[in-house]
């Protein structure tokens, strides 16, 4: 009788200390912030092509995840009729995009401010963007930019043709339908540019020369990549005939 | 069975020697030491705290200092320990170990690494601006959103003098109808705090285009100015829209005048003066009085009345009415139909007045527009 009272008292005394100690025990988990930011990029350039296009200024403002456009109209050659068609396009100039992690907030806003033509110091002539950039990390890892420039513009266009005739919502250049899956039409090439900070504010700029064929500038904050455009320059080029060059028959296939 | 209470005895016995001996001892060596990473996230139970001294912060578990990190913050509030100050939790404690840096938060909210860089953000609304022609600029506005509840908005329509000729109430989601009575130029306030507060341009007019022999004027003109133009387009959509209850307009040299009182209702009002002879009526009282014709439109159509009819020369007035076409509504000296009002139906027409010389033929396309800017 007695050993049984005694057993039980252990017992207890036991299941008291280990419980215990299983409660007090640190509990713990690693923080990985380069997976979450990683994470929250991946995330942003996987929705990118369906976020939101506004093409009021006022809305981007208060808008997040939307991607700010500016409406043009595009010259194809439409190879089911057969014959040459305006389409409207839309050109992205800005992003606000933000994601966040369990601990770390990915905000990057982008905005092209200005574009004109330029030549460089070699007599190359070129586009200059000058873009807006405020980015919630103070420092970005890493920051690269291209240049797209197209083998053939009439054929690029064609084949966003083929998305607006079967969504008819007007396609965006360099988004329609991901980012990236224009390559076939284009080349990638290295822009020079230059990330000037300010002391004041949260707002960088960031300047970028393009070569002057080039349709638009591809920033790419790995894995995230955001194309920009500049509607002058693109609304210049549309105005001087694209139909002189001719078409290839055959139409290219839309993947 | 004796040797299983006896063992049991002596565990019990042991562990409770082993907890009180570890939580003498310094760092580490304990039964439950806090493991040093530089990027890791704790739970801790029982008596820890943290005391910021000047080059470290120090986690203590009761008197015994378990860990030693860089720099504390405090996660909830986002600032730095001050020197010789403490963090505790009542229950327990949350501790997060980034590069060497803890964040300390009581209620598990963990630390944002990242600045606030894009102020508002709120969900995007989708807006759509309509406007049907036909009827009087009938213009709505939907919002599409995915908001949780919806939301009120206002729409304030001020016409060019800043005064409110409009209002109208909505949802977010919903959609919201208003119509514009006369043509002009329109300012649209869209107000939704915070969402929207938004001023478009709205422009609501009746477009003169593809002239044959025919000018737009907006106040009188007595001028003779024959061979180029035979009809003369006076546009008294503004008189009405200042109050004026009549207004007279002289349409040649003699000062001839053709007095028109405001109608009811109107979303434009012309009055037509046409000459159909290149080199005659050198009366100057004669010119531009052979066809005077009111074109009016109305919300949902367009009404053309005949004020005065003269001259030597036979005439013809065709009009374009939906779905007949070209159609002859008037003629003088000569065979043929004679309405001296005609209703069309629609929001745009083509006038042509025509006769025998038809170096005078004149001709004039009307369109009803209502467009954002």
């Amino acid at each position: 009788m007695w050993s049984l009272a005694y057993g039980l008292i252990a017992m207890a005394v036991v299941a008291f200390v280990v419980l215990y100690a299983a409660a007090h025990a640190p509990n713990f988990t690693t923080v990985n912030l380069a997976d979450q930011l990683y994470g929250a990029k991946k995330w942003i350039a996987e929705y990118l092509p369906s976020f939101p296009r506004v093409d009021v200024t006022s809305r981007f403002r208060i808008f997040v995840n939307v991607v700010r456009v500016v409406r043009a109209n595009a010259t194809a050659y439409d190879y089911d009729t057969r014959q040459w068609t305006t389409f409207p396009v839309y050109l992205p100039v800005g992003y606000r995009l933000e994601r966040a992690g369990e601990n770390v907030i990915y905000q990057i806003y982008l905005n092209v401010t200005r574009c004109r033509y330029t030549a460089l110091p070699w007599g190359e002539p070129a586009t200059l963007y000058e873009i807006e950039l405020r980015h919630s990390l103070d420092q970005l890892p890493w920051l690269d930019v291209y240049a797209a420039v197209p083998h053939n513009l009439t054929q690029y266009y064609s084949w966003l043709h083929s998305y607006y005739t079967a969504w008819r919502r007007p396609p965006a250049v360099g988004l329609t339908p991901r980012v990236g899956a224009d390559e076939a039409f284009m080349e990638l090439v290295k822009a020079e540019h230059i990330l000037v900070y300010n002391a004041t504010s949260d707002s960088a700029k960031l300047y970028v020369a393009a070569p002057a064929a080039a349709l638009y500038v591809l920033l790419v904050d790995y894995p995230l990549k955001l194309p920009l455009t500049c509607p002058e320059q693109i609304a210049s080029a549309l105005s001087e005939s694209q139909r002189s060059d001719t078409p290839v028959i055959g139409p290219p296939s839309p993947r | 069975m004796i040797v299983f209470r006896d063992v049991l005895i002596f565990a019990g016995l042991v562990a409770l020697a082993a907890a009180v001996i570890a939580s003498l001892f310094p760092v580490g060596e304990g039964a439950s030491p806090v493991p040093a990473c530089s990027d890791c996230a704790f739970k801790l139970t029982g008596g820890y705290w943290i005391r910021q001294y000047g080059n470290y912060a120090a986690l203590y578990l009761g008197t015994r200092e378990a860990a030693r990190h860089g720099w504390a913050y405090r996660a909830d509030e986002g600032r730095p320990l001050r020197i010789g100050e403490n963090a505790t939790c009542d229950t327990a404690m949350y501790l997060w170990v980034v590069g060497g840096v803890a964040y300390v938060s009581c209620d598990g909210s963990p630390p944002r690494f990242g600045r606030d860089v894009l102020g508002p953000k709120l969900p995007f609304v989708d807006v759509r601006i309509n406007s049907d022609w036909r009827r009087g600029c009938d213009t709505t506005i939907r919002f599409e959103a995915n908001l949780t509840e919806s939301l009120g908005v206002e729409v304030e329509v001020y016409d060019e003098e800043g005064r409110l000729v409009a209002s109208a109430t909505g949802t977010i989601p919903g959609s919201v109808s208003f119509s514009i009575p006369m043509a002009g130029v329109y300012r649209v306030h869209i107000y939704a705090p915070p969402l929207f507060d938004e001023w478009h341009t709205l422009t609501a007019q009746v477009r003169i285009s593809d002239l044959l022999r025919a000018r737009v004027f907006k106040s009188n003109d007595t001028q003779d100015l024959r061979s180029s133009t035979s009809l003369k387009i006076f546009d008294l959509t503004n008189y009405w829209k200042k109050g004026y209850t009549s207004v007279t307009v002289h349409v040649n040299p003699a000062g001839v005048s053709f007095t028109l009182s405001a109608p009811a209702g109107a979303f434009a009002d012309f009055l037509l003066a046409w000459e159909d002879c290149p080199n005659c009526d050198p009366a100057d009282g004669d010119m531009y009085v052979d066809e005077v014709w009111r074109l009016t439109f109305t919300q949902t159509n367009i009404v053309l009345t005949n004020i005065h009819s003269g001259g030597d020369f036979w005439h013809e007035v065709y009009v374009t009415s939906q779905p007949y076409g070209r159609v002859l509504i008037w003629t003088w000296n000569k065979e043929g139909p004679k309405l001296n009002s005609y209703t069309i139906n629609w929001f745009s027409t083509i006038v042509w007045i025509e006769s025998q010389d038809s170096t005078m033929n004149a001709r004039a396309t009307f369109v009803k527009e209502c467009y954002w800017g």
